[in-house]
């Protein structure tokens, strides 16, 4: 427990059954087990109210054809045949898209500034101040921010590109620059979430391999590529998940920046739904989507296990 | 060469910042200009003429203030009851060790966590309509706890595993009974993760958008609901969206700036274990 390099939190859980057996199990028992349940109780309410029973409803509304307006009936599958040969591919494919880009882009510059930051130049203290900023922000003002800023016509970045004889991008207005927008903004409101763990990662390392290495004539890349990051394999694991999960949840960014548009270009699955149950108010295949999402993100459920048992 | 070295890094670093800075900085600027400097083209870095009239309009809105008062109630009281059921859950964990339903637990947090809000809130917009309870911060408070609770337990269970049993049955030798374990022993030494979770947990719950965009309209709409609103009206008003924005990311940005210390700690223990 005492290594630098112990799992991961999310994996603290899986500590603790280590933690079980270092104990007699007569001494842990001494309790009894009703008693650790009433712990876990008021979790458990607030679980089955939010979470479990509107799954389960959502599985059964799925079955029929309500909606908003009016309640319905059962009529089998037939939302599921219209979800899957609806918007939900596209919606898919950029939901991915935004995922991969998340983890590409932001990753690397994460973790680059964080070895930026760890090198203790005069000042990191302040440097890590403000370059923790945009992840502390609401994500709605962000997305504002940057509209503010994104407009073609009166934006600063389109303004700042016509200064210099550039001429300015229909950012939010293009289906490719639209992507791009999204991209760039949920870059910048995360990668700080990447430093920062990034950071704690590497301060967490040994420094005996690295000075061996230096001894040994290895170069600084070397020494990155080799050392480093193996040893920081466990904390990059914890951080690439999170933006996995993250960027596959993305809403809030997408709904002030574009609202999914223009047209469907960056509607992803959490979008998609929205429109589906609260725009075109067709309660029972907005239902179908959910349960939908919750088939295709069984490998994100199944890869977060093996990071907490890790 | 160490030299140049250390002027790279330093560039480097001040290039990020500019770049993490520039946005607000230029939201704050816009919510301060007239409406002629707005739109000036090319834009101007800096305002000459301060106004404060984006900001008065704002603040005159009763729904602004009604929004600010349910964000704070809401946030308080999910914040304490998230804390609350993920401090006890993390602790029934850890002292049970893996019997009993621990996998099942651990699954439904794992599906909280990563499964958008907006599956949950398809079905519960339904629930929530039928008990009467829509646009009530009641339903929030509730909602918000529930889908904050993974981040509250994994916290959590982090610093409940640093308690060592042997205190906890030395107390039970002097003859304390369970409340008096938890509250003497146990509270005490947690009470710095409880500090962190916390802070963490309300802030997640101060920015949250989803939910409430779904489940309140008029009495319960939170910040976040309310400033997002400018952009779905037909004509941006830019002005009073720039304030609404700088509002809302002003005191976050002060109060996080003050408590920066707890924070990266919580988050960090929640990926290294020291």
């Amino acid at each position: 427990m005492s290594s630098p390099l112990t799992p991961p939190a999310p994996g603290r859980v899986l500590t603790a059954a280590s933690r079980a057996e270092a104990h007699p199990p007569t001494r842990r028992r001494r309790q009894p087990l009703s008693v650790h349940a009433t712990y876990l109780l008021p979790a458990w309410l607030l679980i089955a109210a939010v979470v479990v029973v509107p799954l389960a409803l959502s599985a059964w509304m799925s079955l029929g054809n309500e909606t908003m307006l009016r309640s319905g009936r059962f009529i089998g599958l037939g939302n599921y045949t219209n979800v899957l040969t609806g918007d939900f591919w596209p919606a898919l494919g950029i939901t991915l898209v935004f995922s991969l880009a998340a983890v590409f882009v932001q990753v690397p510059i994460g973790l680059a500034l964080a070895m930026v930051l760890n090198r203790e130049l005069r000042g990191t203290q302040l440097y890590r101040s403000v370059l923790l900023l945009p992840m502390l922000l609401t994500p709605v003002a962000v997305g504002l921010m940057w509209r503010l800023m994104l407009n073609a016509d009166t934006g600063v970045i389109n303004g700042v590109a016509t200064m210099m004889g550039i001429p300015g991008l229909n950012w939010l207005g293009d289906r490719t620059l639209a992507v791009v927008s999204v991209v760039l903004v949920d870059a910048w409101q995360n990668i700080p979430f990447v430093m920062l763990l990034s950071l704690a990662g590497l301060q967490s390392l040994p420094d005996a391999p690295l000075e061996a290495a230096s001894v040994d004539g290895a170069t600084r890349w070397q020494s990155f590529w080799y050392i480093t990051i193996p040893m920081l394999t466990p904390v990059l694991g914890v951080v690439v998940m999170i933006r996995i999960i993250e960027s596959i949840k993305l809403f809030d960014i997408i709904y002030i920046l574009t609202q999914g548009g223009p047209g469907t270009a960056t509607q992803n699955l959490s979008l998609l739904n929205y429109r589906v149950g609260f725009s075109f108010m067709n309660t029972s295949q907005a239902a179908a989507l959910g349960i939908i999402i919750c088939v295709v993100l069984i490998p994100v459920f199944w890869l977060q296990k093996k990071v907490n048992e890790q | 060469m160490k030299a140049l070295k250390k002027l790279s890094g330093h560039a480097i670093l001040v290039l990020a910042c500019i770049a993490a800075l520039f946005p607000v900085y230029w939201t704050v600027l816009s919510s301060l200009k007239t409406r002629i400097d707005l739109f000036a083209q090319p834009p101007t870095f800096w305002v000459s003429q301060i106004t404060w009239d984006n900001y008065a309009q704002v603040l005159a809105d009763p729904e602004f203030i009604r929004a600010a008062i349910v964000t704070i109630i809401v946030t308080l009281a999910s914040t304490a009851l998230a804390t609350l059921a993920g401090a006890l859950a993390a602790y029934g964990l850890v002292r049970r060790g893996r019997f009993g339903g621990r996998g099942t637990f651990d699954g439904v947090l794992i599906l909280i966590r990563a499964l958008p809000g907006i599956v949950i809130a398809v079905p519960l917009y339904k629930i929530v309509v039928d008990l009467g309870m829509y646009d009530n911060p009641g339903t929030l408070i509730v909602v918000y706890a529930a889908i904050n609770l993974p981040f509250a337990v994994w916290l959590m269970t982090g610093f409940v595993q640093g308690i060592p049993y042997e205190l906890e049955e030395a107390a039970r030798v002097d003859g304390a009974g369970q409340v008096g374990v938890l509250v003497r022993v146990v509270l005490p030494l947690i009470a710095p993760g409880l500090a962190a979770t916390t802070i963490f947990v309300a802030l997640m719950t101060w920015n949250e958008f989803l939910i409430p965009l779904v489940l309140a309209d008029r009495q319960a709409k939170t910040l976040p609901v309310y400033v997002g609103g400018f952009v779905t009206s037909r004509v941006i008003n830019w002005g009073a969206m720039a304030a609404a924005a700088s509002i809302a990311i002003v005191p976050i940005a002060i109060l996080t700036t003050l408590v920066q210390r707890n924070l990266v700690r919580g988050l960090s223990s929640g990926a290294i274990k020291d």
